[in-house]
């Protein structure tokens, strides 16, 4: 077993790393760090690398996770080490471990969202958006939209602070393979619900990813 | 921490592709003391994609980046939908690394890599609310500067750009930057900066020469207004490219660009000269790396960038005169590392499937060979030395090898060109396919053969042998384009063609004086800029700029020029003779070729320069 589970960063400018290219970061990072890596075989070899739960442009996170295929000759703390001097700036390795859960059980993830308006809006304002029964919403599929109730998808959420015009929420949303939703779509309806046109500004941090080992929820890891 | 920045990263939520102006990549520089420093902000007047594929972009960056006293940022041309939003939130144009202001830098100096990027200058410079003409620039405003390919005959942006930087910028950047910090000092004017740099070579300040005209609307003269300017400015060069600066870094970007992959820049120059082509004259004389350097920065590049492909790149790649040596010297180093060596711009004369089985050890994508002519004929007159049996052997070589599929690039619009010509293009691809047929079908690799031929349309180029001739009008183009569909008969062949409009406008600026600046400006306010773009590209609005300012642009594309004309671009020395150009463009007419500068010299003047293969 030569598989490695590294937890990483995603910070400052780095959120605007789409997922495609950040499989390309890493690649490079890899190479330039002189890593043994694994390839794939086949036609058109490609460095053995997975992403346990894509993270939406523009989102910053705490807890990331890939799995790298590595030769057995090198150790954790050296990837690690050596990764860290050939990441840019803005992606940081944390932790590196052996994968033992699976990332198909992913279900869901936590946000912290700041957000700032121009009018000044009421805490219960927020609040009634969240409790409402349906909020009927159009999600973008591979296959085109769908419509669906976003109410759903939204498994907690905490309106930690109105302050004037600052708005702070704490959030659960479905992730992964079979229900996953993208933060920002969950904004663009609470905007239509406060009849505001745009957020004069919007940051959404991710801080866990969880998952179901069948008997209860986790801490993905 | 800039004020801007806030707004700035605000703007990112609402655009399309933010990757394009964050920066932080690998390997881009971020100084501390930013405040001390020169300050040079590089622009490149196209997306970042675009300007992040340039090799000179990344030399000079890196270079001046190296001096202590100085700091070197990047700037892109936002795309129109980051620039509604900042024109929107006032956010002026800023630095890619430190989000200052372009306006606060020293020296805001643009990469000129073709003509129609011109209005996207002066977007740019808008953007950056910087004053657009040299001449309403005041105190405290930076100096704005222009090199590359196009500033060679840089007269239509003579009225905006401050100073010119004539030819190979690694000597050249570095004196420029000393004698800022020497004005500085000296609390001299802002002249007094331009007075220093009009002595330095290969520095051509636009304002210190006057220009008359004749009647007839041709130049009359151009002569210095003061004693610092020289008659004639001459463009620099590296003589030695080995000990000069060697770039064995790259930035990494995080999106995919244009040419994404180590560029390894084997020699500067060609020894050919096709009397169409404009680069083969400005960059004379060929001069190439050794083996041992090559392989010592290519080691370097991919340690330091961990690019999966390395391109070997020159004007001819194949005319690298130790190509085999290095190739076998490079191969283990990559191999290992599982990185593809590409090889572009191949020639038919000199192609060796040997050596394409060695580079593309993986993957057998298309060839592309450019013949430029449909026949013999044409060749000669353009000096294109590649012959009809050439191509058909490298056909038969590469479809042996297992490609399938070849591109050919032609040019219709030639000067003597008959429909002829334009038939032998269409003629000449199914000889092509031809070769492939010919082969058993027990042994032929693959069922069916592809040949694209894609034709653009000739643009005469200053400091060209065809510099004197006249471009065809749209229509001719046009007909020519019609008849050359009309002729390809096979669905083996796919035909892609240029817009005549472009060629046009590109004729006119390639050859154009500086009373063209205020069409620039005026085409500008009317919204014209990413003119490369087919979706942007507005020949209306160009047209009517031209209305407006009183200037008929069929002057300079379409007309003939005299041998004895004074040419706007006179004054400019890039070390190739006027009377070689004469000659050349008069043994066109008898067609006559010229040998390459291996097989014979003949005299274009460059030796002059006291290097290169001039001396081998």
């Amino acid at each position: 077993m030569s598989k490695w589970r590294l937890k990483f960063s995603k910070t400052g400018m780095g959120k605007y790393i789409s997922h495609l290219d950040l499989l390309r970061t890493f690649t490079r990072a890899i190479h330039r760090a002189n890593l043994p890596v694994r390839y794939s075989q086949g036609f058109n070899p490609h460095q053995l690398i997975t992403f346990s739960l894509p993270l939406a442009l523009g989102v910053t996170s705490e807890t990331e996770f890939v799995d790298i295929d590595f030769e057995d000759t090198i150790s954790p703390r050296e990837i690690g080490e050596a990764l860290n001097r050939t990441l840019p700036p803005d992606i940081k390795i944390k932790r590196i471990s052996r994968p033992e859960v699976s990332a198909n059980d992913i279900v869901s993830a936590r946000y912290i969202i700041d957000l700032s308006v121009r009018e000044g809006v009421e805490k219960s304002k927020v609040e009634a958006f969240f409790e409402q029964e349906s909020i009927p919403a159009l999600k973008k599929t591979k296959k085109g939209e769908k419509e669906v109730n976003l109410r759903d998808f939204i498994i907690e959420c905490e309106v930690e602070e109105v302050d004037g015009k600052d708005i702070k929420l704490n959030t659960v949303l479905s992730a992964g393979g079979s229900a996953n939703v993208k933060p920002d779509l969950v904004l663009s309806k609470l905007a239509e619900f406060l009849g505001i046109s745009e957020y004069s500004e919007m940051n959404i941090h991710r801080t866990e990813i969880f998952f179901n080992n069948g008997k209860e929820i986790k801490n993905f890891y | 921490m800039s004020v801007y920045k806030i707004k700035f990263e605000a703007a990112l939520k609402r655009i399309q592709k933010p990757g394009r102006y964050v920066g932080n990549e690998f390997n881009s520089v971020h100084k501390e003391n930013f405040g001390e420093l020169i300050k040079f902000a590089f622009c490149f007047p196209d997306v970042y994609e675009v300007g992040m594929s340039h090799l000179g972009m990344k030399i000079l960056y890196h270079m001046m980046n190296d001096r202590e006293d100085t700091v070197c940022e990047r700037v892109f041309a936002p795309w129109v939908d980051m620039e509604a939003e900042m024109r929107k939130d006032e956010i002026p144009l800023l630095s890619m690394e430190s989000y200052v202001p372009v306006k606060d830098f020293d020296i805001v100096g643009f990469t000129l890599q073709y003509e129609m990027s011109y209005s996207n200058v002066v977007n740019m410079l808008d953007l950056a609310e910087i004053p657009l003409r040299s001449a309403e620039r005041k105190g405290n405003d930076p100096f704005v500067c222009a090199g590359g390919p196009c500033a060679y005959n840089g007269e239509p942006l003579a009225d905006i750009v401050d100073f010119f930087i004539l030819g190979e910028g690694e000597e050249v950047n570095n004196e420029i930057l000393d004698a800022y910090k020497e004005w500085k000092a000296s609390g001299q004017a802002r002249v007094g900066y331009l007075e220093r740099i009009a002595k330095i070579e290969g520095v051509y300040v636009p304002s210190f020469y006057d220009v008359e005209y004749n009647d007839d609307n041709t130049v009359k003269s151009v002569v210095p207004n003061r004693e610092c300017a020289p008659a004639k400015i001459k463009k620099r060069i590296v003589k030695e490219l080995d000990n000069s600066y060697i770039l064995d870094k790259m930035i990494v970007p995080f999106m995919d660009i244009v040419h994404d992959r180590i560029t390894l820049e084997v020699f500067r120059g060609c020894i050919r000269g096709c009397r169409f082509c404009q680069a083969g004259y400005l960059y004379r004389p060929v001069r190439e790396h050794s083996v041992d350097k090559l392989v010592e920065t290519a080691q370097k590049l991919i340690d330091n960038t961990g690019y999966e492909e390395m391109s070997l790149s020159s004007l001819s790649t194949s005319d690298f005169t130790c190509l085999q040596e290095l190739i076998d010297r490079l191969l283990p180093i990559t191999v290992d590392k599982r990185i593809n060596l590409s090889l572009p711009s191949l020639r038919v004369d000199n192609f060796s499937m040997e050596l394409m089985e060695k580079v593309q050890a993986v993957k057998k994508s298309g060839l592309t060979f450019a013949p430029e002519a449909g026949t013999q004929r044409l060749r000669d007159v353009i000096n294109k030395n590649v012959l009809e049996e050439d191509l058909l052997r490298t056909a038969g070589i590469a479809f042996d090898g297992g490609y399938n599929r070849i591109k050919l690039y032609f040019m219709i619009g030639l000067p003597t060109e008959t429909m002829e010509d334009v038939e032998g293009i269409a003629e000449l691809a199914e000889k092509v396919i031809g070769v492939f047929y010919q082969i058993p079908k027990e042994i032929r690799k693959g069922r069916s053969v592809t040949v694209t031929v894609s034709t653009s349309s000739f643009v005469p180029k200053p400091f060209t042998p065809f510099q004197w001739e006249p471009q065809n009008r749209m229509e001719t183009l046009v007909e020519k384009q019609d008849f050359l569909k009309e002729r390809i008969k096979t669905r083996n062949i796919s035909y892609n063609w240029h817009r005549s409009h472009v060629s046009f406008l590109e004729a006119v600026f390639a050859k154009g004086d500086r009373r063209l600046s205020e069409v620039l400006i005026a085409a500008h306010k009317k919204g014209c800029r990413f003119d490369g773009w087919d979706e942007h590209f507005s020949y209306e609005k160009w047209m009517e700029a031209f209305r407006e300012c009183g200037i008929d642009p069929e002057f300079y594309a379409y007309r003939r020029i005299d041998h004895s004309e004074v040419l706007p671009w006179d004054h400019i020395d890039i070390g190739v003779s006027k009377a070689f150009l004469m000659k050349e463009h008069d043994k066109a007419y008898t067609e006559q070729t010229t040998p390459s500068c291996r097989e014979g010299c003949a005299g274009c003047g460059a030796a002059s320069f006291g290097g290169g293969v001039c001396f081998e």
